[in-house]
């Protein structure tokens, strides 16, 4: 079965509020005294990695829409 | 040359003209002759000084007549001068306007030709029917899904960041 427009929509609003939740997250963390941020977490290179996967999955597909 | 024979208060007169203007000649010694003949009584030469009287008088009036309306002639022309500039101002006005609201009307149409070809795109998506050329909106549907699920995972990860 194929999504539908409001699909599409509900999609995006899932974007945008799962990117506020980020903006959030790191604004908290930059208020944070800066001994806590020294020592960066282990999985911080794999959040980096799945982020920019992300971000060009997002380029690609936003590619494909604006040539057809 | 021509040769002319008037008859002028009941006395013939032989004189020449140019080729063409016996008629006219004979015309304005017809005139003389009326008013030589209007005066009564008096030797001849007493009757045509009196027919020359009169035609200088009308002369003079006939002369005084064209100088008044002289005026009223230059301000006709200019009045029909600036009428006529108006009028071709009105013209060209109109002509603009005309295709100011042609351009208008092919902008109102185009617009509406776009509105239209959008509704009936939107009508064919509601109704689950290919579009034509299909797009690939479906798989672009569950590749959106698919990112909204992973940066909600990242959203999550981020927010368990000590």
């Amino acid at each position: 079965m194929e999504l539908d427009l409001d699909e599409s929509s509900l999609a995006i609003g899932r974007i945008e509020r799962a990117l506020s939740r980020i903006e959030k997250a790191l604004a908290a963390q930059a208020e944070r005294p800066a001994s806590a941020a020294t020592a960066p977490p282990p999985e911080s290179s794999a959040l980096k990695a799945e982020v920019a996967a992300v971000i060009g999955e997002l380029d690609r597909l936003i590619g494909e829409a604006k040539h057809g | 040359m021509a040769d002319v024979r008037l008859s002028i208060a009941g006395r013939p007169y032989d004189v020449h003209c140019a080729d063409g203007q016996e008629d006219r000649i004979r015309q304005l010694a017809a005139i003389i002759d009326e008013k030589a003949r209007s005066v009564q009584g008096g030797t001849e030469v007493r009757q045509l000084l009196f027919a020359s009287l009169m035609l200088a008088d009308e002369t003079q009036e006939a002369r005084g007549k064209v100088e008044k309306a002289a005026p009223q002639s230059d301000s006709l022309r200019a009045a029909v001068a600036l009428a006529e500039s108006r009028e071709a101002a009105a013209k060209d006005e109109l002509r603009a306007a005309q295709t100011r609201e042609q351009e208008a009307l092919a902008e109102a149409r185009a617009a509406a030709e776009r509105e239209a070809a959008a509704l009936a795109e939107l009508e064919t998506l509601r109704q689950g029917a290919p579009v034509v050329p299909a797009p690939p909106s479906g798989r672009h549907d569950r590749a959106l899904m698919q990112i909204a699920d992973r940066i909600e995972a990242l959203a999550t990860k981020v927010e368990q960041i000590p």
